[in-house]
């Protein structure tokens, strides 16, 4: 570690620092190698980004390590941030990069717009009545049962903080295809949540 | 807002205003005032609230422990996924783990960072800068002469030859180590006095504890003497007398400096830095089972860890200044 050391003579300190900033300001300092930045950043999109994880990937561990990965590739990468999008949108898309790397090869798959297209839109019906009657854990369980496509839109939706439009840029596709998205998302969402009720 | 299907006459809210409602996010003055009068679009938002909620849900709801995974799944040991645990409690911990990895190299110290591919086919590798000092790495085994060696991830063994001098250190879950009247270092965060430890370093009585240390951004280090030990922590009073508690937990990793080579663990990841001997032997300067960030996964060793050597004169490698120096883990 290229730190000297700090002690000063066995008092405690702090060390760090390094008050809010805006995000741009917070990814230059990064780039220029500022520790406390780092710190920063971990602390204001750190959560957002294993949670958007874990909803699609469904494995703490696995999500630790790649939010480990995307923050590492923050630490390297901050200069080519070039302000086109939210640091939220560019952080999670790189966890989204990060995790269709980890996860090629296997059987899971993020995202399959045949199998997105074929399925119905939502709207009021039988299936809006599984999500009245519904307990919030009965919603969440049905959630860690749905596709990887589905949770990942849902999660980048609900959990990110993410516009619309930013989820449209996260995943590269018009907005108008991520509304059809969670439409579907919520209609598989609500088949789940009918198959259990019926099945009690 | 756009037309609802079942009355083109009356609008009802679009997906984009349900979501953002749900989603938290800003909605407009006439979509929200629209939304108390609708019964079926507050409905329509009523279900997408259900949605959004279990969405919130799922992170707390997802086990601890991961589910088996498929073959070919990258598993890393027990070491980096506390670690990872820890920084992931405690916030900005992560960015000092980044930071250990990812900072080059620093005057007065040569480090030797562990590659994808480190130590693959050749046992034992030269430390960049150091045109004398070679490097073994992978996992201590004990020789069937009771000595020590480390397999590689190509599966060569590399036996290692100590003397009196060698420095060895070890990190993992060592809170027993953490003995009465020993040297020790913690660095956490503070809360009302007290330092949770995330790394704590620590020596047997007598010896130093000058080594590098990590810093913590945003973190608080103390060093002193260990004084009433115990399961949950321990006293650090520093040399002026000043009584700081710390408490440990599971995120805590500690670093014991300074232990005989042959209480390293068997079974650990281990980085040996000296100088050839014969047969292909290593004799060994510095013996050191990383603190953090060493990752193992089925194709050997990947990034993350680093070990730094320092040295009483800048980047120099020659034996004697090596026997003389200090070697730190993680840093």
């Amino acid at each position: 570690m290229n730190n000297p050391d700090r002690d000063t003579g066995g008092t405690t300190f702090t060390a760090g620092g390094g008050g809010a900033c805006d995000a741009d300001g917070l990814l230059r300092r990064i780039g220029r190698g500022d520790e406390s930045a780092m710190a920063a950043f971990y602390r204001e999109h750190g959560r957002v980004v294993l949670a958007q994880v874990l909803l699609v990937t469904g494995e703490r561990a696995l999500a630790e390590e790649i939010t480990q990965d995307t923050m590492l590739a923050v630490w390297r990468g901050a200069d080519s941030f070039r302000g086109e999008s939210s640091v939220r949108s560019w952080v999670i898309a790189i966890a989204r990069r990060q995790t269709r790397d980890r996860l090629r090869g296997r059987r899971l798959r993020l995202v399959d717009d045949t199998f997105l297209a074929e399925q119905p839109s939502s709207g009021p019906g039988p299936e809006a009545t599984a999500l009245d009657r519904a307990e919030l854990a009965e919603v969440t369980n049905a959630i860690r049962e749905l596709p990887a496509s589905h949770r990942e839109v849902l999660g980048l939706v609900f959990s990110s903080g993410l516009s619309l439009p930013e989820v449209a840029g996260v995943l590269e596709v018009p907005v108008g295809t991520v509304k059809s998205r969670l439409s579907a998302a919520r209609a598989a969402l609500s088949r789940i949540l009918t198959e259990k009720g019926q099945s009690r | 807002m756009n037309a609802g299907p079942a009355d083109t006459h009356s609008p009802h809210l679009d997906l984009e205003d349900l979501i953002a409602e749900a989603a938290g996010q800003p909605v407009a003055a006439q979509a929200r005032e629209h939304l108390a009068h609708c019964a079926d679009c507050r409905a329509e938002a009523d279900r997408w609230n259900v949605v959004a909620d279990g969405v919130r849900g799922v992170p707390a709801a997802t086990p601890e422990a991961a589910q088996p995974g498929p073959p070919g799944r990258t598993r890393r040991p027990v070491m980096a996924g506390r670690w990872h645990r820890a920084v992931l409690a405690a916030g900005s911990a992560a960015a000092a783990v980044l930071l250990l990895v990812g900072i080059g190299e620093a005057t007065g110290f040569v480090h030797v960072n562990l590659s994808p591919g480190a130590g693959t086919g050749i046992a034992l590798t030269a430390v960049g800068g150091c045109d004398q000092l070679e490097e073994a790495s992978g996992t201590l085994v004990q020789t069937s002469s009771g000595g020590l060696a480390i397999k590689t991830a190509s599966g060569q063994q590399v036996t290692l030859t100590t003397t009196a001098s060698t420095f060895a250190a070890m990190s993992g879950a060592l809170l027993g180590d953490i003995r009465n009247g020993a040297p020790v270092r913690a660095t956490g965060y503070s809360s009302d006095g007290t330092i949770e430890a995330l790394i704590v370093a620590t020596a047997p009585s007598g010896a130093s504890l000058e080594q590098t240390h990590p810093s913590l951004p945003g973190g608080v280090t103390v060093q002193g003497t260990v004084t009433d030990a115990g399961a949950a922590g321990f006293t650090v009073v520093t040399s002026g007398g000043t009584r700081v508690p710390v408490t440990t937990s599971d995120y805590t990793t500690v670093t014991v400096l300074n232990v005989s080579p042959g209480q390293l663990q068997p079974g650990t990841v281990t980085v040996a830095l000296g100088f050839s001997g014969a047969n292909g032997t290593l004799s060994a300067r510095a013996i050191v089972q990383p603190m953090i960030g060493v990752v193992l996964s089925p194709s050997g060793m990947q990034r993350h860890a680093s070990v730094s050597i320092s040295s009483k004169t800048a980047h120099d490698c020659s034996p004697v200044d090596l026997a003389a120096g200090e070697l730190g883990a993680g840093g």
